[in-house]
C-alpha cells in the first residue's frame, strides 16, 4: 500500500538548530490492516506519519504509494494524492472555529469541483453514522470533546480515503471516549480502511483490534511486528 | 467535478470566512466605501460642473471684445461694433450691457443684464432663484435697487428663471436695456462689451489678432479660453479637495494595510488546516484572495452609489462650498447624471486592485507552509 525506503528527515538543514526526526527508516504498511506506531514523544512518530501521508517530503529516501513514487511529485500532484488516498485526524482536532460541523466535514472536498449539494448530503450522512446529527448545524466550539473528534473522524473520511492516519487520537479523551473512538476505527478497518495510528496510549496499542506494531526512538525503528 | 463548481465552493468558504469575523470586515469595508465615496464624489462633481460649464458656453459668443483702461475692464464705445462688422469673416456683431449689483442687505453679488429678445418691459425685471432666494422675492413683488446716483428704483418681477438653468442664473437680475443705463449710468452711446460670432472656426486667432491691431485699446476673448479656465478653476479646486481628504486616504491606506496585510494566528492555523485536508496552496491563495476581491468590490460599489447619490441627487452637499466657491448664491441645481467609464475605471484601479494585492503577499507567504506543520501545534 505504501512503502517508505530508506527514508531521512533533518529539519533545519545546514543551521545550529539542525536535527534529525528520521533517520533511514524502510517500512512497508500493509492494506487494510491496522498498524499503531508507539514510542515516546520526540521519537519520530508524527514525522513519519506525515511522510508516510504525503504532508511532507523526506530529505533523502523513496515515498511509494501503491506503484507510483511521490517523493519527487510536485505540490500539486503530490496534494491530490493525499486528499484521495488519505484522511487525517489530529491530535489537536484542528476543526475550523465560526462554522458548522457539517462545513467542517465539506472542507477537505471543496476543491474536487463535485457538486455543493451531493457533498453536504455525503457530509450530512456521514455526521449520521456517528450520531452527530443534531449537532450538524452547531458551530465546532460548542461540541465536547468527543463530539469533536468524531466531527474529525467524518472529515478525515469524506473523500473516502484508502488510509486513515491518526495522531494521538486518544490523547485529550478519556477511557470511555478512547475506546469509543477506537470502535469506530474497527468498523472502518472492517470496511477495508487501511489505519495508521501514532500513539504511545495503552489502551491503543493493546487494543485486540492492531493488527502491527512499530516501536520507534530517536527517529528510528527500533522493532516491529504482529500485535500480541 | 468541474473548475466552476470548485470555485463557488471556495467562495462559499470565503464568504463563510468574512462572516466569521464580521467586526473586523465591516470595519473594514465601511472605511474603505467611504474613501472611494470621497474620491468618486470628487470626481463625478468636478467632471459633472465641468461638461455643463462646457455646454453652457457651447452657445456663447466665440469672441467677447472687452476695452481696457489702465489695465481695468472699461466700457466700450459703439463706434467699435463698426470697425469689428469690417473685419473680414465676422458675423453677429453685437454690444453688450451688464454689471454687477451688491445688495448689502444680503451680502450677495448679482449680475444685472439686458434682456435679448424679445426685450422685457421697462420697469420689469426676470431674476434667477438665487435672487429670489436671497430677496424672498416671487413674480409679482416689487424691488428696490439702488442705483448709481444713490436713489432707489422700484422693478416688479414678471418671471423667475427655471431651477434647470440655475447653474448659469442664479445671480442673474434681466432688465431693460435703458433701464441698466439708467441705473448705472451708462451713457448711451456705449457697452459694456461687444460678442461676435466667426463664420469659420479655425480663423478665430487670425481674426482675434485683426482685433488687437485694429483696436488697440481692447482685449478679444476666446470661448476657448473661458473654457481652459473654467477646467482649471474646477481641476484646482478638486485638488484642494482631494488635498483636504488625503489625511483620510492615507489612514485608510495604513488600516487597510494593517488588516490585509498581518493575517492573524487563527488565520494563519486555518490555512495550515486547509492545507492539510488537501488544499492546494493555490487554492488557500484563491480563497483569500476571494475575501479580498469581495471586500473591496463591496466597498468600491458602495461608495461609487452613495457617491452618485451625493453628488448628482443631493447636489454634493457635502463639500459644495469648496467646489462651488464661497459666495452667498450658491447655485441650488440637480446636475445632469453622467458617468465617464474611464474614470470609474481608473478609481477602480486605484482602490480595488491594491487593496487585493496587499492581501495577497502576506497570504502567498502564509499558503506557502508546508501541511505537516498543523501537526505539530
Amino acid at each position: 500500500m505504501v512503502e517508505l525506503k530508506n527514508i531521512t528527515k533533518v529539519f533545519n538543514r545546514n543551521r545550529p538548530d539542525e536535527f534529525t526526526a528520521l533517520e533511514d527508516v524502510s517500512l512497508l504498511v500493509e492494506e487494510r490492516k491496522v498498524t499503531v506506531f508507539k514510542g515516546p514523544s520526540g521519537s519520530g512518530k508524527t514525522t513519519l506519519l506525515s511522510i508516510v501521508g504525503a504532508m511532507a517530503k523526506p530529505t533523502s529516501g523513496r515515498v511509494l504509494v501503491g506503484a507510483r513514487e511521490i517523493t519527487s511529485l510536485p505540490e500539486r500532484f503530490l496534494t491530490e494524492v493525499r486528499r484521495r488516498t488519505f484522511g487525517f485526524i489530529f491530535q489537536q482536532f484542528h476543526l475550523i472555529r465560526g462554522i458548522s460541523a457539517l462545513e467542517n466535514v465539506m472542507l477537505p472536498a471543496y476543491t474536487t469541483g463535485e457538486k455543493h449539494a451531493a457533498l453536504r448530503e455525503r457530509a450530512l450522512r456521514l455526521l449520521e453514522l456517528f450520531g452527530l446529527s443534531a449537532k450538524a448545524r452547531a458551530r465546532v466550539e460548542w461540541l465536547s470533546g468527543g463530539e469533536a473528534q468524531r466531527v474529525t473522524i467524518a472529515r478525515a473520511l469524506v473523500n473516502d480515503p484508502k488510509v486513515i492516519i491518526a495522531d494521538e487520537p486518544t490523547a485529550h479523551l478519556d477511557t470511555k471516549l478512547s475506546k469509543d473512538f477506537l470502535g469506530i476505527m474497527e468498523r472502518l478497518n472492517a470496511e477495508a480502511k487501511t489505519i495508521l495510528i501514532a500513539s504511545h496510549d495503552p489502551l491503543v496499542y493493546e487494543s485486540t483490534m492492531v493488527d502491527h506494531i512499530i516501536e520507534m526512538r530517536d527517529g528510528r525503528i527500533r522493532g516491529s511486528g504482529p500485535a500480541e | 467535478m468541474s473548475l466552476h463548481e470548485r470555485h463557488r465552493n471556495i467562495i462559499d468558504f470565503a464568504l463563510s470566512s468574512l462572516g466569521r469575523r464580521w467586526k473586523k470586515n465591516l470595519a473594514l469595508t465601511v472605511v474603505y466605501a467611504f474613501v472611494v465615496f470621497t474620491l468618486a464624489s470628487v470626481v463625478f462633481f468636478t467632471e459633472a460642473v465641468k461638461s455643463e460649464a462646457r455646454a453652457v458656453l457651447r452657445g456663447a459668443p466665440e469672441i467677447v471684445v472687452q476695452r481696457l483702461m489702465a489695465g481695468r475692464h472699461d466700457l466700450i464705445p459703439e463706434s467699435h461694433i463698426d470697425v469689428l462688422r469690417k473685419i473680414t469673416g465676422t458675423r453677429q456683431v453685437q454690444g453688450r450691457l451688464w454689471g454687477y449689483y451688491f445688495e448689502p442687505s444680503t451680502g450677495a453679488n448679482y449680475t444685472v443684464v439686458a434682456s435679448g429678445e424679445p426685450p422685457l418691459e421697462p420697469g420689469t425685471i426676470a431674476i434667477g432663484q438665487g435672487v429670489a432666494r436671497t430677496l424672498n422675492a416671487g413674480e409679482g413683488d416689487l424691488i428696490p435697487l439702488k442705483g448709481s446716483k444713490g436713489d432707489y428704483a422700484s422693478f416688479e418681477v414678471v418671471r423667475v428663471f427655471s431651477h434647470e438653468s440655475e447653474l448659469v442664473s442664479s445671480d442673474l437680475i434681466e432688465m431693460h436695456a435703458d433701464d441698466l443705463r439708467a441705473f448705472f449710468g451708462v451713457p448711451e452711446d456705449y457697452f459694456t462689451d461687444i460678442t461676435l460670432k466667426v463664420r469659420n472656426e479655425k480663423e478665430l486667432v487670425v481674426v482675434a489678432d485683426k482685433i488687437r491691431r485694429l483696436l488697440p485699446d481692447t482685449r478679444p476673448i476666446l470661448r476657448d479660453e473661458i473654457l481652459r479656465t473654467y477646467d482649471s478653476l474646477f481641476d484646482w479646486r478638486s485638488g484642494l479637495l482631494l488635498v483636504i481628504f488625503a489625511g483620510a486616504v492615507a489612514a485608510f491606506v495604513i488600516f487597510a494595510w494593517d488588516k490585509a496585510t498581518s493575517l492573524s494566528m487563527e488565520e494563519r492555523r486555518e490555512m495550515g488546516v486547509l492545507k492539510a485536508v488537501g488544499w492546494e496552496t493555490s487554492e488557500v491563495i484563491a480563497m483569500k484572495s476571494w475575501e479580498g476581491i469581495i471586500i473591496s468590490l463591496a466597498a468600491f460599489f458602495g461608495g461609487t452609489v452613495l457617491a452618485y447619490v451625493h453628488v448628482f441627487f443631493s447636489s454634493a452637499f457635502i463639500f459644495e462650498p469648496v467646489l462651488k466657491g464661497w459666495a452667498v448664491l450658491y447655485p441650488r441645481f440637480q446636475l445632469v447624471p453622467q458617468i465617464d467609464p474611464y474614470q470609474v475605471l481608473a478609481l477602480f484601479f486605484l482602490t480595488v486592485v491594491p487593496y487585493t494585492v496587499a492581501t495577497v503577499i502576506p497570504t502567498w507567504s502564509a499558503a506557502t507552509v508546508d501541511p505537516d506543520s498543523i501537526m505539530r501545534l
